[in-house]
């Protein structure tokens, strides 16, 4: 390992044996409250990451707050940045978990390129890549939200840009307002290049959000998007068609290490399960739309949820 | 006086102690405002630890050269020790706790979330590491934790201003302490003084000056002894000394004239006598002299007429003359004590001379043999006196003997710084518890049957060699003979070489 090993507190890994042991316990008893009991008596925190927008803040806050409810102990640490920083992260031990999207873990953490096209192939393959390192995927969610490029109808119409690889015909120097990673991503310039043959674009880097009123006030011709945003449910953007499936499907997993798996006992399987199982695009375009549109706080959305919406409702 | 001192005793402690407190916390401020700075410098330092992370793994991202690092590496070791050091040095205050966990919090995720997964990511995918790096979430991050800092800083600088403010207030109260102890004090000792100078000073000095003026003679003096402490005492004491000089002295005049106005009675008396006896004498000779005068105009012209009663006319002629005998040596006597003598050198051989032959007829009659043994000296005397005192020595050697040839020697020896002269006899000699006595007017120790003279020559001889400043004795016993002796001073010009020092003018 090239990069900095993280030493693992002294402490912890009696922490862990107590736990695993109480865990086991846990598992022949069928005591369901021995392990959060637990957790919360041992001081441990389970560490959760989260990229750098608003679905992953509402990921963050639904995985924290469930796994609060059922007792265990958690950090929460939004805003680590794109994938390519977060998974760094996880792999340094500076988090425990984090909510991936599948194709994005394959083209730009694992670098494959040539994906399978059914999402669970994708997901199995995600999974067995990461319990190479030590880690694992719980279920991913129903939702996917896929990387897009948007443009202004006025623009579909004027140029007749319906798909990305339309953006060609556009004259000179195509802007696309998009977070930084986006040019050296797969699913980004490399793959417009590769797959469409698009050249001649240019990256307007900006923070994930903005691009919208980036589009808005024509600093840039088209904008990378999420499938989910919030932004697209009123339909004034136009997503560009992807025949060749350049964006692949993209249902979120929890990336997780199997040590703290292990450490944390089944509950925290079937909790992040449960609230992953109940996740559909609607409803996860819903809460960004509540964030983005309405400017309510992604704790406090995440927290209407699964009120409104209890285990078993 | 102890209710005074025990006062000053609880002022002054009074005033220790809130000095000590008000420095304490003093020090105690100095030492917070201390670790203030430190925590300070520290964080200051910690923030450019972090400033040289992020600068060193910017610019390994964008050059991938691993030099870039080597500032950002030595910055990651040392970001930690700073943390604790700043955690050392972060007050208990729940606001500074919170600020610091929130800090910790916020450079750890630094660390972990940002700066070792970039330099990672920096390794294995450099293009998407530079992506990365655009997004800024190191900054941001930073820009955190500069927040954090400063909010410790502004915390810690509240302390240090707090404290300050604090030690100010502290020192204006110690200072106003000590000037207000010291005023205290000041005004504690000036009282102590002024009651030291009235209750103590005063007394003490009226006692002195009292004593000074007992020692110049006013024994009235006293001095107020109205107190009940050790100044009562003193000034009682005193008094009671004063009392007993006053009633010493008294009883000393007392007695002094007592002793003065019965010398003079004295003194009086003696002169009365002497003049009485002066008088007597003369007085008395005369009608002796006209007596003895008719009696020889009794026996001249009625010779024939009286017959056989001319021995009446003998026994009074007889009688006269010894009364007149009598009256002569009573007026020598009384004029041997009256006169001073006038002393100057006499050679004692010349004045022996003019005795003997003055006692020629009576030496004849005896066959009676005189010798002077030796060589007489020169001494300092009255010659008439020393005459007398010899002739009556030589008169007296020559009278009283037992039949025999009297034989008297007369010698002089040197006795120290006196001149011893002696005249020896042969004669019947005297008990010698009784030699005393011989010298005392009108005892006689042997029977005036048998030996004429009135008994005051000795007592004569004793006024005569007493009046120059010697003394006159007598060796002797019964049938043996006696020495008279008697002492003069030596002529100063003859024994000046051998008398010793203030010998002279005797």
């Amino acid at each position: 390992m090239r990069g900095r090993p993280f030493a693992a507190p002294a402490g912890r890994a009696l922490v862990t044996l107590a736990a695993l042991m109480l865990a086991l316990n846990g598992c022949g008893g069928g005591d369901p409250q021995a392990t959060p009991s637990v957790q919360e008596a041992r001081g441990e925190p389970i560490r959760i990451g989260t990229k750098n927008f608003t679905e992953q803040y509402l990921l963050g806050e639904l995985y924290a707050q469930a796994l609060r409810a059922e007792g265990f102990r958690v950090e929460l640490k939004r805003d680590i940045g794109s994938s390519e920083i977060v998974h760094q992260a996880l792999v340094g031990g500076g988090i425990d978990l984090y909510p991936e999207y599948v194709g994005v873990l394959l083209s730009e953490v694992a670098g494959v390129t040539e994906r399978p096209d059914e999402d669970e192939a994708a997901y199995q393959l995600a999974k067995e890549l990461e319990e190479r390192n030590g880690f694992t995927l719980l279920a991913q969610t129903p939702f996917s939200d896929q990387n897009a490029v948007a443009v202004l109808p006025a623009t579909a119409q004027r140029e007749d840009v319906l798909a990305l690889g339309d953006l060609a015909r556009l004259r000179g120097e195509v802007t696309i307002g998009a977070p930084p990673e986006f040019a050296s991503r797969f699913e980004g310039l490399e793959g417009l290049e590769e797959v469409y043959g698009v050249e001649d674009l240019r990256i307007d880097a900006m923070g994930i959000g903005l691009q919208y009123d980036a589009l808005d006030d024509g600093q840039v011709d088209a904008a990378a998007v999420f499938t989910t945003d919030g932004r697209l449910a009123e339909g004034d953007y136009v997503i560009l068609e992807d025949p060749r499936g350049l964006f692949a499907s993209q249902r979120v997993a929890p990336v997780i290490s199997q040590k703290v798996l292990r450490d944390n006992g089944p509950r925290l399987v079937e909790t992040l399960d449960a609230l992953n199982a109940r996740l559909t695009t609607s409803v996860m375009r819903e809460m960004n739309a509540e964030v983005d549109l309405r400017d309510r706080e992604a704790a406090d959305v995440a927290a209407e949820f699964l009120r409104t919406r209890a285990p078993g409702g | 006086m102890l209710l005074l001192s025990a006062t000053v005793a609880v002022l002054l402690g009074t005033t220790l102690g809130l000095l000590i407190v008000t420095v304490a916390s003093q020090r105690g401020a100095a030492r917070e405002a201390f670790r203030s700075q430190e925590a300070l410098i520290t964080a200051s330092r910690l923030q450019g630890s972090l400033v040289r992370i992020e600068n060193g793994l910017r610019g390994f991202v964008a050059s991938r050269r691993e030099r870039f690092l080597e500032p950002a590496e030595g910055a990651l070791d040392r970001y930690p020790r700073q943390l604790r050091r700043l955690d050392g040095l972060a007050s208990g205050e729940p606001r500074q706790r919170r600020t610091l966990a929130d800090l910790e919090t916020r450079i750890e995720d630094y660390v972990a979330l940002w700066a070792l997964p970039l330099i990672t990511l920096a390794r294995d995918d450099p293009a998407s590491a530079r992506n990365v790096v655009i997004s800024n979430e190191g900054r941001v991050r930073l820009a955190g934790i500069d927040g954090a800092l400063d909010e410790l800083a502004t915390l810690k600088r509240e302390v240090v201003r707090d404290n300050a403010r604090r030690a100010d207030r502290a020192s204006t109260l110690a200072i106003g302490f000590g000037v207000g102890g010291l005023g205290l004090v000041l005004v504690v000792a000036a009282g102590v003084a002024v009651y030291l100078g009235r209750s103590v000073v005063r007394p003490v000095r009226e006692v002195a000056r009292a004593t000074g003026r007992l020692a110049g003679g006013d024994l009235s003096t006293r001095v107020p002894a109205q107190r009940e402490d050790e100044l009562g005492d003193l000034a009682r004491s005193f008094n009671e000394m004063a009392d007993r000089l006053q009633v010493n002295r008294a009883e000393l005049a007392a007695r002094t004239e007592q002793l003065e106005h019965s010398n003079a009675e004295l003194t009086r008396s003696n002169r009365e006598l002497e003049q009485f006896a002066s008088v007597t004498s003369h007085d008395l000779q005369a009608p002796l002299v006209t007596v003895a005068m008719y009696a020889e105009l009794l026996e001249r012209r009625h010779a024939k007429e009286l017959g056989e009663g001319l021995e009446l006319v003998d026994g009074i002629r007889g009688a006269t003359g010894q009364a007149r005998t009598l009256i002569r040596d009573l007026l020598d006597y009384s004029r041997a004590g009256r006169e001073q003598p006038s002393l100057e050198a006499v050679p004692a051989g010349t004045v022996v001379e003019h005795a003997l032959e003055s006692l020629a007829g009576a030496i004849e009659t005896a066959g009676a043999r005189v010798e002077i043994e030796g060589t007489l000296p020169v001494v300092l005397a009255d010659a008439a006196g020393l005459t007398r005192v010899v002739a009556n020595l030589v008169g007296n050697a020559v009278k009283f003997v037992d039949g025999r040839a009297p034989e008297v020697t007369i010698g002089a020896q040197r006795e120290g710084s006196w001149w011893r002269l002696w005249v020896r006899d042969n004669g019947i000699g005297m008990d010698p518890a009784h030699a005393g006595r011989i010298f005392e007017p009108f005892q006689r120790l042997n029977g005036e049957e048998h030996y004429a003279g009135t008994g005051i020559g000795l007592a004569v001889c004793e006024r005569i060699v007493e009046s120059h400043g010697g003394r006159i004795w007598v060796d002797t016993a019964p049938g043996r003979g006696s020495t008279f002796s008697f002492t003069l001073a030596p002529a100063i010009q003859h024994t000046a070489a051998r008398a010793p020092a203030g010998v002279a003018g005797r």
